[in-house]
C-alpha cells in the first residue's frame, strides 16, 4: 500500500466519519459546523483526485459560502424565536435499513462503473484533442466555455432564478441589522484594510489564471463574494429595501454577455454560443465572476440591495 | 486496491449516511444539511466513476461537477430563505406537524 | 531521499506536532479564552512550520514566498477572529454569570 493510497484511505474515513457527525450532531450549530469541516475534506478529496478547479471552488463554495449561509439562517431562526433550533434526536428506527440498502446499491452502480473499459472517443479525449485550438489551457474552463456553453449560461440563470425566489419568499420586511461589528472595533478596520483589496487581488488573479492554469470565473467569484460578505458582515455595506439600478445591471450582466455573444456569433455566420475569440472568453467570464459575487452576497444578505453606510 | 475504489466506497457511505440523516432528520435545516452531503456524495462518485484522461480525470466531468456545485449552493440558499420564512410564519421548526395543533 | 527532502519533511512533520498539541489544548481547556490561546498560538505556530517545510519541498522561491503570504494571511484573519470570539465570550460572561474557570 503506497502512501498516497493510504492518505486517500484516511480521507474516506474523514469523509464517512464527518458525515455521520453532521447527521448525528447533538446540536444544529454544531451540525453546521461538522458540515463546513466536510466542505474542507471533500476540498482535499478533489486534490487528491487530480482535479485542483474544483478543490478552489469546493472549498470556495460548498465549505465557505454554503457555511456561511447556513449560520447566517441559523442566526435568523435564533433571533426569530429563540431556541428555534433545538432538535430532538433522530428516530434510527426505520431509517437505517432503507440508507443501507441506498448506500449498497451506490456501491454497486459504482463497482460496475469501474470495470467498464474507457471507450475510445470519449468526450473527455475530444476535448483535450480540440484544445489547443481554443486557445486555452485549462480543458476545464474550456468545457465550460466553449463546449458546454449552454450548461454555463443555463447554470447562471439558474443562479438568478434562486435569487428571485429569495426575494419572493422573503416577503416586504424590512431588512434588520446585519452586522455587529463596524469598522470602530479594534482590529476590524485593519481586517476590512488589508483583507477586502487582497480578496479583489486573488480573485482577479483567479479569474486571469484560469484560462491556462486551475482556476476560472466561478471560483474568483467565489473569493469576491468572500469581499462582500466581509464588507456587510463589518456594516460597510448596509442592507436596503429595493436594489439599485447598479445592483441590478450587475446582476445581469454575467447571463447577458453570454447571451449577448452567443447570439452574435450566429450574426457573425457562425454556430451560436461559439467564442469569436480570446478576448470574448475573457469578457465573458469578468461577468460571471461579477454576477456571481454581487448574486451571492445579496443571497447571504437576503435584501434586495446592498449601500454604503452613510456616516 | 485503487484511489478511484476507495474514492468511490466513501462516497456511497456517505450518499447512504445522508439518505438516513434525511429521512430521520426532524428539523428543517437538518434536511437541507442532509441533502448537501449527499449532493456531495454525488459528486465525488461522479468524478471517480468518470474514468481518468492521460491528464487527469476527465474535463467534461470536472466541468459538469462545477456546475453542480454552483447549482447546490443556488439551491441550499434559496431552501434557506424559504425555511426561514416557514419558521417565522408557522412558528414550526418541522414538517411533521403535531398532533395537538393544526 | 536527499536532505533537503527530509529537512523539509521533518519541517512537515513539526508543524503537525504543533497542530496535535492546539487540537488537545481545544479539546482539554476549561473555558474559551484558554482554548483561543491553544488555537491562536500553537496552530499558527504549526502553519508556519508546514508552510516552511513546503517551501523546501517546493524548491522553488517563488513557491516558498506565495506559502509564507498565505501564512501571513492565516495571522491576519486568526487574530481578528480570537479577538471577536473573546471579545463576544466576555460580553456575554458579563452578562450571565462569569464562566470563566475558577483556579
Amino acid at each position: 500500500m503506497s502512501v498516497g493510497l493510504l492518505v486517500d484511505v484516511m480521507l474516506g474515513l474523514a469523509l464517512v466519519g464527518l458525515s455521520l457527525r453532521v447527521v448525528t450532531g447533538q446540536s444544529l450549530f454544531s451540525d453546521i459546523v461538522q458540515f463546513i469541516l466536510f466542505g474542507l475534506v471533500v476540498a482535499l478529496s478533489w486534490s487528491r483526485l487530480g482535479a485542483p478547479d474544483l478543490a478552489l471552488a469546493e472549498a470556495a463554495i460548498g465549505a465557505g459560502l454554503t457555511g456561511a449561509l447556513m449560520l447566517m439562517a441559523y442566526r435568523r431562526l435564533v433571533q426569530g424565536g429563540g431556541e428555534d433550533a433545538v432538535r430532538i434526536g433522530p428516530r434510527p428506527l426505520l431509517a437505517l435499513p432503507v440508507a443501507a440498502l441506498t448506500g449498497t446499491l451506490v456501491a454497486v452502480i459504482g463497482l460496475v462503473a469501474l470495470g467498464v473499459q474507457r471507450v475510445a472517443g470519449a468526450a473527455g479525449d475530444r476535448v483535450l484533442e480540440a484544445l489547443p485550438g481554443t486557445g486555452l489551457g485549462n480543458p476545464v474552463t474550456g468545457v465550460l466555455l466553449v463546449y458546454r456553453g449552454l450548461d454555463t449560461l443555463l447554470e447562471l440563470a439558474v443562479l438568478l432564478v434562486a435569487l428571485l425566489g429569495a426575494w419572493a419568499v422573503s416577503g416586504d420586511a424590512a431588512p434588520g441589522r446585519l452586522h455587529q461589528v463596524d469598522r470602530r472595533t479594534p482590529l476590524v478596520g485593519a481586517l476590512l484594510t488589508s483583507m477586502a483589496p487582497l480578496t479583489i487581488l486573488i480573485a482577479t488573479h483567479l479569474l486571469l489564471a484560469g484560462t491556462d492554469a486551475p482556476g476560472g470565473a466561478f471560483q474568483a467569484g467565489a473569493v469576491l463574494t468572500g469581499c462582500g460578505v466581509l464588507l456587510v458582515l463589518t456594516g460597510t455595506l448596509r442592507p436596503t429595501a429595493a436594489a439599485g439600478l447598479v445592483t441590478r445591471l450587475l446582476l445581469v450582466s454575467g447571463l447577458a454577455a453570454f447571451v449577448l455573444i452567443g447570439v452574435g456569433a450566429v450574426a457573425l455566420g457562425r454556430p451560436t454560443m461559439t467564442m469569436p475569440g480570446t478576448w470574448a472568453i475573457y469578457l465573458v467570464e469578468t461577468a460571471i465572476m461579477v454576477s456571481i459575487a454581487v448574486t451571492m452576497t445579496l443571497l447571504f444578505a437576503r435584501s434586495r440591495g446592498l449601500a454604503p453606510e452613510r456616516s | 486496491m485503487t484511489s478511484s475504489l476507495v474514492y468511490m466506497l466513501a462516497a456511497s457511505a456517505v450518499f447512504g449516511i445522508g439518505v438516513f440523516g434525511l429521512i430521520t432528520a426532524e428539523h428543517l435545516m437538518q434536511k437541507l444539511l442532509a441533502l448537501n452531503v449527499i449532493g456531495s456524495a454525488v459528486f465525488i462518485f461522479m468524478l471517480t466513476v468518470a474514468g481518468t484522461t492521460p491528464e487527469g480525470p476527465d474535463p467534461v466531468a470536472q466541468a459538469l461537477v462545477l456546475t453542480g456545485i454552483v447549482i447546490a449552493v443556488s439551491a441550499t440558499a434559496f431552501a434557506l430563505a424559504l425555511m426561514v420564512r416557514i419558521v417565522q410564519e408557522t412558528r414550526l421548526t418541522s414538517l411533521w406537524g403535531r398532533d395537538d395543533e393544526d | 531521499m536527499s536532505p533537503a527532502e527530509a529537512v523539509g519533511l521533518a519541517l512537515v512533520v513539526v508543524g503537525c506536532g504543533f497542530y496535535g498539541a492546539g487540537t488537545v489544548g481545544l479539546l482539554r481547556f476549561p473555558d474559551v479564552y484558554s482554548r483561543l490561546h491553544a488555537l491562536t498560538k500553537a496552530d499558527n505556530q504549526g502553519l508556519f512550520f508546514v508552510v516552511l517545510g513546503l517551501g523546501v519541498l517546493a524548491g522553488h522561491w517563488r513557491v516558498a514566498l506565495l506559502l509564507i503570504a498565505i501564512w501571513l494571511v492565516g495571522l491576519v484573519s486568526a487574530a481578528v477572529s480570537a479577538h471577536l470570539i473573546a471579545r463576544h465570550a466576555r460580553r456575554s460572561d458579563r452578562r450571565h454569570t462569569s464562566r470563566t474557570a475558577r483556579p
